[in-house]
């Protein structure tokens, strides 16, 4: 056996405390720990110092003050002369609103682009390969630009504009349809509805345990579906129909009436759902191409139709692989509406982070919510997805 | 008593039926094997003329060529046709942004030396790649700021501007040495001195002094040949755009890295703070760190600095691809095997050296394709710098519609400039994707 010298071992005080790991785990630690409080107070020293030198003060005060600017677009009610914190949540509710008009446009685009993509027909393949490549490889930014700029700002006025059946129209003010305006007892018809959806989810798990007891097979999908299609129809009818639409009608140089989005708004959401459509389009074709050929031999071997290969084989692991970065595109939407100041579409950022900035010049508070309001969104997001991936996690034994 | 020998003879194989083989057999397989594709085939392939023959009869066909102003091109064709003339009329500032005509020849010059860089990493019989490629992404910007930037400059930053066009010389006489004679550039300068059998501690001073006296030459043509400055106001274009990916990628490699071992490390402080500010950058849009560095960084430094607008935009880039970044990274670090990790502890190897040497060489292997998606993500970012007033190429791109002269010209700069985006993007994909192939080694799990 080697014996070291016992000098050897217990060499140079210092020197020796120094090679400690558990000494030196500590010393980084409170190294790190002191440059962070050190950056921290240099921040705070300064800002403290440039805040006297512009005489103003740092507190939310300023969001019960009136905010005096106008906004034109506005999915919830808004006045000129309403406060900061309302122009917050009219900022938070026009981010939203485009952000989910636009996730599910990308994602019904996008299935159908990732479907083309794995189609055996090499035209249709080739030419949803390009769609994919021209779009994801230009930045989005230049695409939501091209799009304002190259079409919703050159369609026609009002007077000549494209319309649908006369219900639909657009022009180079917006996109305008009709308004629904629910009558006495509308509510009827909506409560019939989610307690046909609630009939249906029963019946589907009523069916499932029936097959797992005895195996004999209920058509569930088609009742259920069924069930909260007609349900609400037949309630509505009894009703008399209580609901009218206002429809949008051409009155001198505009449009009066309906629902309307501004062409920023159209913009916006056209671009960021074909951008997004190329990458969901992209996780739909890896999720399907993942789902090795023996499960698909394997069902064709249990005799299985088509439509069941699809449905209980191939979907439910092909899922597995689509969903999670799916959902961070969701998460990618959301971010990426905040382009919207570049065309003028007041979202969070361009009412909030720009207009209230400049107007109140209260950077600080006015940063950090709306950091806490993009933190908080990706924070549940990944809740959602590690709760997802905890679910359909692989079963190994 | 030979019996008549049975000797097998195949029939030869019989032709595949017509149709099946050749131009016929493709076209009947890939695009009318049913009734259904049959309709998209002609759906698609109509879908295809509509759009090909709209663009080209816009950008070619009737496009006006030639003209002074927008006006004419407008008499001409009216907007049936593009107007070339002013996005040619741009096309220098397109590139260069309102870089002085007189010193443009520095910004080419500054590219071609990165490509003369680079270049020996892609050449056969070049050892030194891994010093290299470091020295292209730790030495190079220095030498890109003497180019770019130009100015009077203090000691040290001369220095090291010294150092980095010596080691430019360095990588040029390296990879040329090693491609002739497969020797390192130190054996063949000491086997020229004559001190190839020399004991190494004398090798060593003859290499050091060399070195030494290199650096002074270098430091002294640095002294000498000042270049005027150009302020980065008058920096725009392609050129910008690529200046400010460029520090972004450089900055982010080296940041995402630490920050990617701070978070997998052991020790609490470091580990929460680097998941917090990776955390904190990826969940937030670049856009709004942008705004926050515009509004925000001149209250946090001291009072009466000023700091330059691109210098704002560059380090809220540089934060936030670091941020990404280190997410690339930790996943390649997790990727890694345990056993390698152990296999290194086993050899007695320390956390530093186990991590420089073992884990972080076969981690950023399987992450350069990523690295180079990442990449391009942060070329498209780059645009959103427009947005707070910095003439990259979108903004110069916006501004030619601004121009009196091309009043209203905005559809055409677009066009070009998405067609610029799109051959850098699209061959750098590729260039990943040929890359991921070479270094497959099928060791994936």
């Amino acid at each position: 056996m080697l014996a070291l010298p016992r000098s050897s071992r217990r060499a140079g005080g210092l020197i020796g405390w120094l090679n400690n790991a558990h000494v030196r785990a500590i010393l980084y630690q409170v190294l790190t720990a002191a440059a962070i409080v050190l950056l921290g107070w240099y921040l705070v020293h300064n800002t403290v110092a440039n805040l006297d030198a512009r005489g103003m003060s740092v507190g939310f005060g300023f969001l019960d003050a009136s905010a005096g600017f106008g906004i034109s677009f506005t999915l919830i009610p808004y006045q000129e002369g309403d406060t900061y914190s309302r122009v917050f949540l009219v900022g938070i509710a026009n981010t939203l609103l485009v952000a989910i008009i636009s996730i599910i446009l990308a994602t019904v685009l996008g299935l159908i682009i990732g479907l083309a993509r794995l189609s055996d027909n090499w035209l249709i393949r080739t030419l949803s390969r390009t769609y994919i490549e021209i779009l994801r490889n230009t930045p989005l930014l230049l695409q939501i630009i091209a799009w304002f700029f190259g079409v919703f700002n050159l369609l026609p006025r009002p007077r000549d504009s494209l319309s649908w059946l006369d219900v639909f129209a657009l022009n180079n003010r917006g996109f305008y349809m009709p308004a629904p305006l629910p009558g006495p007892g509308f509510e009827f018809v909506i409560a019939a509805f989610v307690l046909a959806v609630a009939f249906a989810v029963g019946l589907k798990r009523w069916a499932h345990r029936r097959q797992d007891a005895t195996g004999q097979i209920f058509p569930a999908l088609p009742v259920g579906f069924a069930a909260i299609v007609f349900v609400p129809l037949a309630v509505f009818w009894v009703l008399g129909a209580p609901l009218a639409w206002e429809m949008p009608e051409l009155r001198g140089f505009n449009y009066q009436g309906g629902l309307s989005v501004p062409p920023s708004f159209c913009a916006l959401v056209v671009a960021l759902s074909v951008y997004t459509s190329c990458f969901i389009a992209e996780n739909v074709r890896s999720g399907i191409q993942s789902v090795s050929k023996g499960q698909h031999e394997a069902a064709a071997s249990l005799n299985l139709k088509p439509s069941w290969t699809m449905r209980l084989i191939i979907l439910p692991q092909a899922l597995r692989v689509i969903i999670p970065p799916t959902i961070s595109q969701y998460l990618n939407v959301t971010k990426n509406s905040s382009l919207a100041i570049a065309i003028g579409f007041p979202d969070l950022v361009s009412v909030w982070m720009n207009t209230s900035l400049n107007q109140s010049g209260q950077a600080i508070p006015i940063v950090a919510m709306t950091m806490a309001f993009y933190c908080a969104a990706s924070l549940t997001v990944s809740l959602i997805m590690n709760q997802y991936n905890r679910r359909v996690m692989l079963k190994e034994r | 008593m030979s019996e008549p020998e049975l000797v097998f003879r195949p029939k030869p194989a019989r032709p595949a039926p017509a149709g099946t083989l050749g131009v016929i057999g493709w076209v009947r397989h890939n695009l009318f094997s049913s009734p259904a594709n049959v309709l998209l085939t002609v759906l698609g392939a109509y879908a295809a003329y509509v759009v090909v023959s709209a663009v080209l009869d816009w950008a070619v066909f009737n496009a006006v060529w030639e003209a002074d102003s927008r006006r004419e091109c407008l008499d001409m064709v009216g907007r049936s046709g593009a107007c070339w003339p002013g996005v040619a009329a741009w096309f220098w500032n397109l590139i260069y942004g309102l870089y002085p005509k007189d010193e443009v020849w520095r910004i080419n010059l500054g590219f071609l030396v990165l490509v003369a860089w680079v270049v020996p990493l892609w050449l056969e019989r070049v050892r030194s790649k891994v010093a290299i490629g470091l020295s292209a992404v730790l030495v190079y910007p220095f030498l890109a700021s003497y180019f770019f930037l130009g100015g009077e400059k203090g000691l040290i930053w001369s220095l090291l501007i010294a150092f980095s066009l010596l080691t430019f010389v360095w990588v040029l006489a390296t990879s040329v040495v090693e491609r002739r004679t497969g020797r390192t550039l130190a054996e063949t300068l000491l086997a020229r001195v004559g001190a190839a059998d020399a004991d190494p501690a004398h090798q060593r001073r003859v290499l050091l002094w060399s070195a030494l006296a290199a650096l002074v030459v270098a430091y002294a043509v640095v002294w000498l040949w000042r270049l005027p400055e150009t302020p980065t106001n008058d920096w725009g274009g392609l050129f910008l755009t690529l200046v400010i990916s460029g520090i972004g990628i450089t900055f982010s490699l080296p940041a995402g890295v630490l920050l990617a071992l701070g978070r997998r490390c052991d020790l609490p402080v470091i580990s929460v703070f680097c998941t917090v500010f990776i955390e904190l950058f990826r969940s937030v849009p670049l856009i709004t760190i942008l705004f926050m560095f515009t509004t925000m960084l001149p209250l946090f430094l001291p009072v009466g600095v000023e700091v330059d607008l691109l210098v704002r935009a560059i380090v809220a880039v540089c934060l936030f691809a670091s941020a990404y970044m280190a997410e690339i990274v930790r996943g390649g670090l997790q990727a890694i095997p345990r056993g390698q990790y152990e296999a290194a502890a086993a050899m007695g190897l320390g956390y530093w050296r186990s991590t420089a040497l073992i884990i972080m060489p076969q981690a950023l292997k399987i992450m350069i394709p990523t690295i180079v998606g990442q990449f391009i993500g942060l070329f498209k970012d780059t645009t959103l710098v427009s947005i707070i007033g910095l003439f990259d190429l979108l903004n110069m791109a916006r501004a030619v519609g601004e121009d009196t002269r091309w009043l209203g010209l905005f559809i055409e700069p677009f066009f070009f400039v998405t067609l610029l985006y799109f051959v850098f993007c699209f061959a750098m994909s590729q260039y990943s994707i040929s890359l991921e192939r070479k270094l497959d080694t099928g060791h994936r799990r």
